[in-house]
């Protein structure tokens, strides 16, 4: 014999606000390991100040071209401390690239090919006008494109901040 | 994630709160035109922005918006009788006119001054197009009336419905910028929708389903541009605007008409959503015309004589779990309009945003939010006007477009978002 599981109108009763008292309230672990990377100078300055401000699970990056070859990238911490590039990346789960302008382009093809071979989710931000042709800003965007999976192309130091705080980084 | 204070900024509208004074700089939709069909018609009830209003159409034509309540007992003016240039409360007799003045008190001598010095709060109502606008702030920063494309096109060209949803109006409205949702939910009428389906656009839509974004700032709100794979060395575009405090299009399909939404707070725990469609080019054919009536596209079949969608929250949505199986409803929902009614009124009344775990394809919202907070906090602390206000802020269009790969989003498809009289709409 059939059981009826559902009674009608379970939808009228689960979404009212008195049912919203037994929703399940266990604490919210950080969800994402996150590595923030400074793709140049201008960047770096916005995640020495962003880097300051209290974060669950975030670590932060300047990225430079190791100059031993195209797409051969150093990763430093944001207090100059030694980092590798495979390690910290075998841990992260989201990678949030920051630029002001073109000069790391190599930065971002080699952080994006390594996260997309990895599967780590990228995003990108360019601090500044980037929607405007022929500025720094848009060249930092042209350079990103095709590496960051979500790419806010016009932002601030605003944004860098609250895009990490709304990924629980 | 959200702080639970920018939540409860953010999701209140009432009268002194610092989102319900950012609502009221705005002109928005009150109701449709067709509530009040004629001259004298009966009076409807309305709540917006909690605050509860009659609005009535007199005998001359005239539009009116104003308190419910009579200045007298406080009795419903819905109770009205639409008499010869106002509407008089049946229990005493006063009766006001379309700014709420009240010009006869029955029981006062003939030559009393009295009712001369009695107001109802009243707003302007004002009609454009499918629409009756109100504009619910300070009288003397009243903007110039709104210019959106849908409004100013000829009736003929243009169709606008509205339902009632059971939520507050920050998660409806969210569901209008958040592009990466429609892949999965309306993944069913993207094949069989009259008003979608057919657009070569689709069949990208569907081959790619993981869509890069991009978010970027626009006079009056945002741009959200998500792109998939098309030909070799060029990307399929879908790019959303979304003017503020709520208003968005969603890009068009073929020769489709264009659609959109507004989503008008009631109270904070309801909203009504107001949806269009409209073609810039050439009037809606009759089965358009008709698919939208009939609750297809953006649109929602609703209960004759109400605004209530027919599926609803008392119902399970007609949930059907052997559509849902053969993915035909992708959720188990029929229509785009109540496959997201459902799910965002399952979130609750007001959803907890400090629950909420967010991913970077959530951009779009997490950059709305973020104006809409700056936006709020400004007018209450500064009195700036927000972003959306200036009609100009309004001239913008939804646009599905194939872009060479090197090609800047915006800077390749700038005349593509904005609204070009006597050009069409740029679609796939």
């Amino acid at each position: 014999m059939a059981v009826e599981t559902q009674t009608l109108s379970s939808c009228a009763r689960a979404a009212t606000a008195e049912e919203a008292r037994y929703r399940i309230d266990r604490p919210i672990a950080p969800s994402r390991a996150g590595r923030v990377v400074a793709l140049d100078p201008g960047a770096a300055e916005v995640l020495r100040r962003t880097a300051q401000q209290e974060w669950a699970n975030a670590r932060f990056y300047i990225c430079e071209p190791a100059g031993s070859g195209a797409q051969d990238v150093v990763l430093r911490g944001i207090d100059g401390g030694p980092a590798t590039l495979a390690d910290e990346l075998a841990s992260a789960s989201v990678v949030v690239m920051v630029a002001t302008s073109d000069a790391g382009a190599d930065c971002a093809y080699t952080l994006g090919k390594a996260c997309w071979e990895r599967g780590i989710q990228t995003a990108g931000l360019v601090v500044g006008d980037g929607t405007q042709a022929g500025t720094a800003a848009s060249a930092a965007v042209a350079a990103l494109r095709p590496h960051a999976r979500v790419l806010l192309p016009s932002a601030d130091e605003a944004d860098v901040v609250d895009l990490l705080s709304a990924l629980r980084v | 994630m959200l702080r639970q204070d920018i939540n409860e900024l953010l999701t209140r509208t009432g009268p002194g709160t610092p989102m319900g004074e950012l609502f009221r700089q705005y002109w928005m939709p009150a109701c449709l035109a067709e509530e009040l069909p004629e001259d004298g018609a009966p009076p409807i009830r309305l709540k917006l922005l909690s605050e509860r209003l009659v609005a009535f159409r007199d005998s001359y034509g005239r539009y009116g918006l104003i308190d419910e309540f009579c200045a007298h007992r406080g009795a419903s003016m819905w109770f009205g009788r639409n008499e010869e240039g106002g509407l008089r409360c049946p229990y005493h007799g006063w009766k006001y006119d379309t700014t709420g003045q009240c010009i006869e008190v029955p029981s006062e001598a003939d030559n009393s001054s009295f009712a001369e010095n009695v107001r109802l709060t009243s707003y302007p109502l004002v009609k454009i197009g499918d629409v009756l606008w109100t504009y619910m702030g300070d009288p003397a920063k009243q903007p110039p009336l709104p210019e959106f494309e849908f409004a100013l096109t000829p009736a003929e060209h243009h169709y606008t419905s509205k339902r009632w949803q059971q939520s507050n109006w920050l998660q409806a409205f969210e569901g209008g910028i958040d592009s990466s949702h429609v892949t999965f939910l309306h993944s069913g009428g993207l094949k069989s929708d009259p008003l979608f389906k057919g657009a070569k656009g689709n069949q990208y839509n569907l081959n790619d389903k993981k869509p890069f974004f991009e978010v970027a700032d626009s006079d009056g709100g945002l741009f959200v541009g998500a792109r998939r794979n098309a030909e070799e060395g060029s990307y399929y575009w879908r790019i959303t605007p979304w003017v503020m405090p709520s208003f968005t299009m969603v890009p068009p399909r073929g020769d489709h008409p264009i659609h959109g939404h507004f989503w008008i707070p009631i109270d904070d725990e309801n909203c009504w959503a107001y949806s269009f469609d409209y073609h810039p080019m050439r009037p809606l054919t009759e089965a358009e015309r008709q698919a939208m009536i009939d609750g297809h596209g953006v649109h929602s079949k609703n209960i004759p004589g109400t605004y209530r969608p027919e599926a609803n929250m008392d119902n399970d949505y007609l949930m059907n779990r052997e559509k849902q199986r053969t993915g035909e409803w992708y959720s188990g929902v029929e229509g785009i309009a109540i496959q997201d009614s459902s799910l965002q009124e399952s979130m609750g009344p007001i959803v907890d945003r400090t629950k909420e775990r967010l991913v970077p394809a959530d951009s779009g919202i997490i950059k709305a939010r973020q104006k809409l907070y700056r936006a709020a906090v400004g007018l209450r602390d500064k009195g700036v006007t927000p972003p959306g206000v200036d009609p100009a802020h309004h001239h913008v269009r939804s646009a599905a477009v194939v872009l060479p790969q090197k090609e800047a989003f915006l800077d390749a498809a700038r005349d593509d978002v904005t609204v070009r009289p006597g050009m069409p709409i740029s679609s796939v």
